[in-house]
């Protein structure tokens, strides 16, 4: 898995691609970590060239996604393709994690 | 266990000449260990087996057996095998050393040597070779305690599936390693009622077998009863919200009616059952609306359920997603698609062979490709 980040307009900006599973998912949790031990509390994922997630990958997501609802921020997930935008669905975790087409409309809704 | 003291430790020194051996034995005087020697090759497996040393030097020209020989049949052996040995020959060519190493020694000093190479040589091969001890004893020990949680594990499941009138069931479990967060239970309600409930915790081994220990305890003690699936996932997921961080812990629990065939179903992130309708020759998914794992947050809303009637020859499927995730080499899934029609086609209307059948399908799927996750599946039958 490849993981970038970039902070855009104070965005913090984390891009996943290749799989999201058990074995990548302690690096990806590292990753997280790292960006959250600033004050940032604006977090967008770009998942566009995510392929796949398993339930270690999603806790991760969760994991972030409760540290900035601690903080009084906004976590946007981008760009989902159909495979894991379903398993995000059917997980129920829609409803605790926003999700949004494109990073584009990911961007307008954290600003 | 503490690592063995280095008094306790001994070097087996072998050459056939003995003003080398005391050479050697005078060189290593300051190491600490008690010092074996052997004079042949012969001897020197004796001793090796015997005394089971901590590092053999060993000479490689020797009349009777040579050295690679020894070196060789010490490898051979499993009691002698894991000792290390380093080689100590006048044979000073690139092509002696790499035959000494591809036999399996750790080192090789060549002769005239320098006390102080041999001493310090020898010093770090006691030294990886105890940190190699250490992790296994420790390794042995980590699996000892996990076969433990797995054995406790085990117990948490039900013992017996429930004979149910009219309603035939079957079951498969297997972890993927030793303890494993998969968990179903049954449980009898008034008015003859069952509830089926099947959770998967995210991850596996010991942690996720803790959280899915806790969810049976949490079951088991249901304060009301188990008849509104709503409730159950509710009151589950209360308490687990104050243990689970951060993980969590999918569920599905099925609530039949065996008097109306009446099936209700409430959904916590877990996959959605698959149900055959005889009627239609097909199967398909439950599509039932759920919430998210149990473990995360209270829920605000009131958890749906989705109920259904079934008819005679319907088939129930739950499971965990380590079965539909189960990959083959190539990385591709096993799938709902083929779970499906396995689950249509069976000819034979007993729970437990299509279970078979779908186990049997999903091995060959795999084709010898570990499971990553654990797999859990429940079927039953209307009869």
């Amino acid at each position: 898995m490849e993981i970038t980040q970039n902070v855009e307009k104070g965005i913090a900006c984390i891009a996943f691609k290749g799989r999201l599973d058990a074995d990548t998912s302690p690096e990806a949790d590292q990753t997280v970590k790292g960006v959250l031990a600033g004050d940032t509390n604006k977090l967008l994922f770009d998942l566009g060239a995510l392929e796949y997630l398993s339930s270690a990958g999603l806790r991760v997501l969760l994991t972030a996604a409760k540290e900035i609802k601690r903080r009084d921020g906004k976590i946007v997930l981008c760009a989902l393709n159909e495979f894991v935008k379903e398993i995000f669905e059917v997980s129920g975790f829609q409803s605790l994690i926003p999700i949004t087409d494109s990073v584009e409309s990911g961007l307008e809704l954290l600003t | 266990m503490a690592a063995n003291s280095s008094d306790t430790e001994s070097i087996l020194l072998v050459d056939d000449n003995p003003t080398n051996l005391q050479v050697l034995f005078q060189t290593l005087e300051g190491v600490q260990c008690k010092l074996l020697i052997a004079k042949d090759g012969e001897s020197a497996l004796t001793i090796a087996e015997k005394a089971l040393p901590d590092l053999i030097l060993l000479d490689i020209m020797m009349p009777g057996i040579d050295g690679y020989e020894v070196c060789s049949r010490l490898k051979a052996n499993a009691s002698t095998a894991y000792i290390p040995i380093i080689f100590l020959s006048a044979l000073g060519e690139t092509e002696d050393k790499v035959k000494g190493l591809q036999l399996g020694a750790v080192d090789y000093i060549t002769k005239p040597f320098q006390p102080e190479e041999v001493i310090a040589r020898v010093n770090t091969h006691l030294t990886i070779h105890r940190l190699k001890r250490e992790v296994e004893t420790q390794k042995d020990q980590l699996e000892h305690e996990l076969e433990v949680v797995s054995l406790v594990q085990r117990r948490l499941l039900p013992k017996h599936l429930p004979e149910i009138a009219g309603f035939k069931l079957g079951v498969h479990y297997e972890t993927s390693r030793y303890a494993g967060g998969d968990y179903y239970d049954i449980i009898e309600l008034p008015d003859n009622g069952w509830g089926f409930l099947i959770a998967d915790a995210e991850g596996h081994s010991a942690p996720a077998a803790v959280l899915m220990a806790m969810t049976c305890a949490l079951f088991r003690a249901l304060p009301s009863s188990a008849a509104d699936p709503a409730e159950v996932l509710t009151y589950l997921n209360r308490h687990l919200c104050k243990v689970a961080d951060p993980s969590f812990m999918t569920a599905l629990y099925a609530v039949y009616d065996t008097n109306s065939a009446t099936l209700k179903v409430a959904r916590a992130g877990h996959p959605m059952p698959m149900i055959y309708r005889a009627s239609e020759g097909k199967a398909s998914e439950f599509v039932c609306d759920g919430v998210y794992p149990m473990g995360i947050e209270p829920y605000e809303q009131t958890v749906p359920i989705t109920e259904t009637t079934l008819e005679k020859g319907d088939r129930l499927l739950v499971y965990t997603d380590g079965l539909t995730e189960r990959f083959n080499v190539d990385g591709s899934a096993y799938g709902e698609e083929r779970l499906l029609q396995m689950l249509a086609t069976n000819p034979i209307a007993n729970p437990q062979e299509i279970i078979a059948a779908i186990m049997g399908d999903v091995e060959q799927f795999a084709n010898g490709h570990p499971a990553d996750d654990d797999q859990a599946l429940l079927v039953g039958i209307v009869e």
